[in-house]
């Protein structure tokens, strides 16, 4: 469909809407900019902080349980969240009315839509009631994995579901008609079809999982201090500095990096399924 | 997501987990010692001596008050820290709520290092709960460029007419020091402990937080790095915090002042939760900090005065300084902090909690 | 075989069918289902029961069952009634709308420039967009400390301008709270936006400009309620984490101007007071729940409910 618009129209767009660019790269710039300062020690070594980084055990230890705690419950966290979604669009009742019926999906929002702040305060009060009535589940990784699979569960599950509605929901009658029985429907059927939303889901709960601050913050225990957490206690205790710099700056350019690389494939696979037909 | 796609997304994954999970883990060999602790208390070296001593590791990690520190034990972090090190009047707090335990002495065999004064301490009568560690007091620190010729009182945190538009702050935490301060510029004294005079005190500091140059509750710790990088002008600080600035000369344009209507002497202290996961290596770190040389290199990098008898002979000459070590005269102007019973804490929570809602 | 027999064996065919169903929904749902209950719907029930307790010597949850805490967020304390809650609630919705309301007055023209692009050229555009959402949040934020200090040029123009005092910073304060804000939410306004500027019906818009109208008419009449399903999910998306966010205020805000974010927290890891900040959970989490409700009935209105769980 043709959009046609003065060319007037069309410059103020393009001048309202370069300042927003610009802005939303600004702080990450300057975060950027400002990790190369020369240390008082060392003249002239810009790269002085990223070396110091690399020597720093707190900052290697940090990464590796962000690594560590987003691999680990972004399976299991997807694991429970594709059954979930599974379950919920092969086997809900949707002629029922009533709370029964509509109790498994307002239980499955009820992580998404909790603000971060109350998910992680109450996961912080349960696990100390918890471990001072028994003993288990001091904070540390393992609190902190129980919230993130909390958390990532239903993501999985929503993204499955979307998978899900749609196919053809003529299949699975067509596998009962071949005599497979629900395991195997399960096994041959489903899960290879919705496989894409389930690497899909795994990936989004990982990035989650990597990206959390407020959930980690509250449920984190003496020795399990991941990236985020690392990065916020410096700079709220010591301010702005140029090792945090470089380490955001890191940060920064793995996303960035990643996001790239990524539309470069899918466009580079969309080009290819294109291509094929004339060549 | 078949083909090039699929092999590189697993071989980027299988990559991370061998970064993350196959790098060298020198921490694993050998047992760790959970330190909770102020910030820049223990310098670096002081730390690797103890870890070649007793063949561990040190994880530390921080708290910027008291409160803090209470409120991480008791969400379970009595058992997961190995020396905590609470302030004198904080203590019987923390044994009424079981989360620090009772010391074996016959462990500490260089107990007897400290000065008389220091032993027997009545906030914790004999020595059964703690250890001292180091004392000091609270200072107010201010820029010179900015606030020019302040009072040598609280009036020069609490008064506009001495600071008219540059940011200030005021500490946060458990407000026992920031209400004490309030209180002795009302001539109630850095001391109270009537509700009445806390309620005046709670008055004052509600007129400072709408000053429109009141920049926010400030811990001390951060409220020197503030002080640093010009976020506040004014505010109240740690004595060591200012004096260690000076040391490494990071700060020449920070003064301060010790008020004369009083200010805080406190006097910080080692603890073992109840439930450390290593007593053992606890003891051994407290009895190590109690040893002659090392109390010494404790207080010439942290800059306070040590209560270590045995050290004196090894301090740095600036910890002779008056803002490190009070001079006599001084000392009549501090105050230590007496400690709450549960029905005073409660009026006190109160009443800071309602100073705190802004 | 009689009606009745026939029609009582199906209706017995289909009540073990359902039964089956239902079973199969547990086993391949209940674990997840499970978890969530157990892990999250059980401690926010006990951390809102908190909230009816007394507060204790050292700030834990004390019986006997009292509203004080509730009384305490509305304001009376034991100083007599002060309006600092009731003006840090006030701060954190008018916050968060105005971030709600900053953000679409970015969003629409970033949208509309990349609607009217080639779409080879959109789906980078709006990467860029999206980039900086997917750093960290911490990452985001303390990226403007330093850039609105007190000594920062950003400060002194503002200070030049007569808005702020002089030697004062945007930071902390409420205009730094409120620009970490609008930065850290414009992308999730952006994208509900930009999926709903692009199912737009040009027709429309044509046949608007035959009727001879032109300009902001044009856009406000055939242009923005077409949009209106993505302006609502991005609202939605902005407001509501922006109400109850805890990063921003926490190190823009400074201890200074709370937010209800950082001011529960405090409750919890700083000068305990459980039930009080129990109390403060809950006026959130009614306050959440009446805008995601809100949006639903408005959502109703305009049509266009899509499949979904629900």
């Amino acid at each position: 469909m043709a959009i046609s618009m003065g060319k007037s129209t069309r410059r103020s767009l393009l001048a309202m809407s370069l300042p927003v660019y610009l802005l939303l790269y600004a702080p990450l710039l300057l975060i950027a900019i400002f990790s190369f300062a020369p240390p008082p020690l060392a003249k002239g070594q810009t790269f002085y902080w990223y070396a110091d980084l690399l020597h720093s055990p707190e900052v290697i230890a940090a990464f590796r349980r962000s690594l560590t705690l987003a691999i680990g419950s972004s399976i299991l966290g997807t694991a429970l969240g594709t059954l979930m979604g599974f379950g919920l669009y092969r086997y809900r009742d949707r002629n029922a009315t009533g709370i029964a019926s509509a109790l498994p999906s307002l239980i499955i929002y009820t992580p998404i839509i909790m603000p971060s702040l109350v998910f992680g305060i109450s996961e912080l009060i349960f696990f100390s009631f918890i471990h001072s009535a028994t003993g288990f589940l001091a904070a540390g990784l393992l609190t902190m994995g129980i919230a993130h699979v909390t958390f990532e569960a239903p993501f999985v599950a929503l993204v499955v579901f979307a998978r899900l509605s749609g196919l053809d929901p003529n299949m699975f009658e067509a596998s009962h008609d071949l005599y497979a029985d629900a395991r195997q429907s399960f096994l041959h059927l489903t899960v290879p079809v919705i496989r894409p939303a389930i690497i899909g889901g795994f990936l989004l709960a990982f990035t989650l999982s990597i990206d959390d601050f407020t959930i980690s913050f509250f449920t984190a225990g003496p020795g399990s201090t991941t990236l985020p957490i690392y990065i916020y206690s410096a700079v709220a205790r010591k301010g702005v500095s140029p090792d945090i710099n470089a380490l955001a700056t890191l940060m920064i350019a793995t996303v960035i990096g990643t996001g790239l690389l990524q539309y470069m494939f899918t466009r580079n696979r969309a080009r290819k399924l294109v291509a094929r037909p004339g060549d | 997501m078949k083909g090039l796609m699929g092999k590189i997304a697993g071989g980027a994954l299988a990559a991370l987990i061998a970064i993350g999970g196959g790098a060298p883990a020198a921490h694993a060999a050998g047992k760790t010692l959970y330190l909770f602790n102020w910030q820049d208390y223990i310098g670096k070296g002081l730390i690797k001596k103890f870890e070649a001593y007793c063949g561990c590791n040190v994880v530390q990690t921080y708290y910027d008050s008291n409160s803090e520190l209470d409120a991480k034990l008791r969400a379970g972090g009595d058992s997961q820290y190995d020396v905590v090190v609470p302030s004198s009047y904080y203590i019987p707090q923390l044994v009424q709520q079981g989360l620090i335990r009772k010391l074996d002495k016959s462990k500490l065999p260089n107990f007897k290092n400290l000065l008389p004064r220091f032993q027997n301490v009545s906030y914790d009568p004999h020595d059964t709960h703690v250890v001292p560690y180091q004392w000091g007091t609270i200072v107010i620190g201010y820029n010179k460029d900015k606030i020019k010729n302040p009072p040598e009182s609280w009036a020069a945190l609490f008064d506009p007419k001495y600071n008219a538009s540059y940011p200030f702050s005021m500490m946060k935490g458990s407000g026992r020091d920031l209400i004490g301060a309030a209180c002795a510029y009302l001539g109630e004294g850095f001391a109270c402990k009537t509700k009445a005079a806390w309620i005046k005190a709670a008055k004052l500091i509600e007129k400072q937080v709408k000053r429109p140059n009141f920049s926010g509750f400030v811990d001390g710790d951060p409220t020197m790095q503030q002080l640093k990088k010009g976020v506040v002008a004014i505010g109240m600080t740690w004595s060591g915090s200012v004096a260690q600035c000076y040391a490494d000369k990071t700060c020449l344009n920070i003064g301060w002042i010790l008020p004369k209507e009083g200010s805080e002497a406190w006097v910080d202290n080692m603890a073992i939760p109840t439930h450390a996961p290593n007593p053992e290596l606890a003891y051994k770190f407290i009895n190590f900090i109690l040893g002659a040389k090392e109390g010494a290199e404790l207080s010439n990098f942290n800059m306070y005065p040590s209560p270590n008898a045995a050290s004196e002979p090894y301090l740095d000459k600036a910890i002779k300084q008056p803002l490190v070590t009070p001079t006599a005269a001084q000392m009549k102007r501090l105050s230590f902090l007496p400690a709450l019973t549960p029905a005073q804490a409660k009026e006190f929570g109160a009443i800071w909690t309602a100073v705190r809602q802004h | 075989m009689s009606a009745t027999t026939a029609d009582a064996r199906r209706g017995s065919a289909a009540r073990a069918e359902r039964l089956g169903r239902a079973l199969r929904l547990w086993v391949t749902a209940g674990p997840g289902l499970t978890w969530i209950v157990l892990f999250l719907v059980l401690p926010s029930a006990i951390l809102l029961g908190i909230g009816f307790f007394t507060s204790g010597s050292y700030g834990g949850p004390e019986l006997p069952l009292t509203l004080q805490p509730l009384r305490e967020v509305a304001g009376y304390s034991i100083l007599g009634w002060s309006s600092g809650n009731i003006t840090v609630l006030v701060r954190s919705l008018i916050q968060a709308m105005s971030a709600g309301v900053l953000t679409v007055l970015f969003a629409y023209p970033v949208v509309f420039y990349i609607v009217t692009r080639p779409p080879a050229a959109r789906p980078l555009l709006l990467l860029f967009i999206v980039l900086p959402s997917w750093t960290n949040q911490v990452v985001r934020t303390y990226a403007w400390m330093e850039l609105l200090g007190p000594e920062s040029a950003l400060s002194h123009l503002v200070q030049s301008l007569g808005l702020l005092q002089p030697h004062l910073g945007l930071f902390p304060g409420v205009l730094a709270m409120q620009i970490g804000l609008t930065y850290n939410y414009l992308p999730y306004m952006v994208v509900p936006l930009y999926a709903a500027a692009e199912k737009l019906d040009w027709a429309l818009v044509e046949a608007g400009r035959d009727l001879y109208a032109s300009g902001p008419r044009l856009f406000w009449n055939t242009v923005f309620p077409q949009t209106l399903p993505g302006l609502l999910s991005g609202i939605i998306l902005v407001v509501i984490p922006a109400f109850g966010d805890y990063v921003v205020p926490t190190l823009l805000g400074g201890g200074k101007s709370m937010m209800i974010g950082s001011l529960i927290a405090s409750q919890f890891l700083e000068t305990p007071n459980w039930p009080y900040g129990a109390a403060l959970t809950i006026f959130m989490l009614v306050f959440t729940c009446a805008g995601l409700l809100a949006f639903r009935v408005l959502s109703k209105r305009l049509g266009g409910a899509e499949e979904s769980m629900m």
